[in-house]
């Protein structure tokens, strides 16, 4: 009797074993395919033509997401609504990665804005998407946080809508970080070209065109 | 089949799926692989006399290529180089005198400066310790950008073997 209480035991024990086993499997194998999504879309620096590039060293970053359907999201904006990428659809759209603390985001952003106004007549729009650390448990310092951004898109006059919490959707974007960072999404939602750090104006007027359909014919799905 | 037989199959069926998730326990994000834009150099250990505020020297080096903000940047948005000793270490971080930061413009910009420091750097801490020996992780927090880019703001632990007497 003694010993069969023991096998039992040991046969409950192992099985126990058996199934956490099975849990830990697949939970790393749902780690596994989140890593290598996230691999698949990360931008990879890459040799390259320096007068194409802007970049002065011959390298630029290049994004495994151009030619693909730009990932939807939803982020609150700076008045607290709901932003989608979707209430966009039909437009040519710019994600423009940034923070209050990147000193060459500030550079570009008189450009954007420029652009902005000269293209938003053909159906171009710009979201600045800030990835300012958020304390998000802490009202007060949350509160800080967004005055903090407020101020800076204040200063530098953004007429554009800017979204919060960028990390929160950096992964699907490719988890790049580099700052700025900009996704040119065609109308029908395709992201057709991606610019890391600081360019120039006319890169970015470049890319802009081909997110219209307007550009020199590369882009992919532009004009629909 | 005898009891110690099914219990040695249970047994090794169990064993089986936990070896084979072992590699995969490791796979992290590539970005969290990527080599921190600020290495603290030295000291790894330092003397001080117990209970009195001792001038210690840290010394860093930002990468090739890249600038952090210096400790007071020019503008309050950009996110100072600071060092900050836990509280609980044993020693006490009394002062730090942070150098000055150099002048640095992006080329597209040439009339912005900005404060920071590239190359190698030195901290000089006023460390207080209690008497005995402590292992201290201090940490050096700072914003790297190149020059056309910027990273997230990060953190890199400042590990010192401090010797009170």
């Amino acid at each position: 009797m003694k010993r069969n209480v023991i096998v039992i035991v040991v046969v409950v024990f192992l099985l126990v074993v058996l199934g956490l086993a099975g849990w830990a499997n697949r939970q790393n194998r749902v780690r596994l395919a989140l890593h290598q999504q996230a691999q698949e879309n990360q931008a990879v620096l890459v040799a390259g033509n320096a007068a194409d590039s802007g970049s002065a060293n011959g390298l630029h970053m290049s994004s495994p997401l151009v030619g693909k359907r730009a990932p939807n999201f939803t982020l609150t904006n700076l008045k607290g609504e709901k932003v989608s990428l979707a209430d966009y659809k039909g437009k040519a759209v710019q994600l423009n990665f940034w923070a209050t603390w990147c000193a060459p985001c500030k550079i570009e952003t008189p450009w954007l804005i420029e652009l902005e106004k000269q293209y938003q007549p053909q159906g171009f729009e710009i979201l600045g998407v800030s990835f300012d650390d958020l304390d998000k448990d802490d009202p007060k310092l949350l509160a800080k946080d967004k005055a903090g951004i407020e101020k800076t898109v204040a200063q530098l006059k953004i007429p554009y809508p800017v979204l919060l919490d960028g990390d929160s959707i950096a992964k699907p974007y490719g988890d790049s970080d580099v700052y700025p960072t900009s996704f040119f999404v065609d109308r029908s939602g395709t992201i057709v070209a991606a610019s890391f750090g600081l360019t120039s104006k006319d890169d970015l007027e470049s890319n802009i065109r081909k997110a219209l359909g307007t550009g020199n014919g590369t882009g992919v799905g532009a004009g629909k | 089949m005898t009891r110690r037989r099914f219990a040695a199959v249970v047994l090794a069926l169990a064993v089986v799926p936990l070896a084979a998730q072992s590699p995969l326990v490791d796979a992290k994000p590539r970005n969290e692989k990527v080599k921190p834009a600020v290495a603290y150099l030295f000291p790894e250990q330092v003397t001080v006399v117990a209970g009195k505020a001792t001038a210690v020297d840290l010394h860093f080096k930002v990468a090739d290529g890249l600038h952090i903000n210096s400790h007071t940047p020019k503008e309050e948005e950009l996110i100072p180089t600071t060092l900050v000793l836990p509280e609980s270490s044993g020693v006490r971080l009394a002062g730090a005198t942070f150098p000055t930061g150099t002048d640095y413009a992006f080329a597209v910009n040439p009339k912005e400066k900005l404060s920071v420091y590239t190359g190698e750097f030195t901290v000089h801490a006023e460390l207080v310790a209690k008497h005995g020996e402590h292992l201290v992780e201090a940490t050096l927090h700072y914003q790297a950008c190149n020059n056309e880019q910027c990273m997230p703001p990060h953190s890199i632990p400042v590990a010192i073997d401090v010797i009170a007497k």
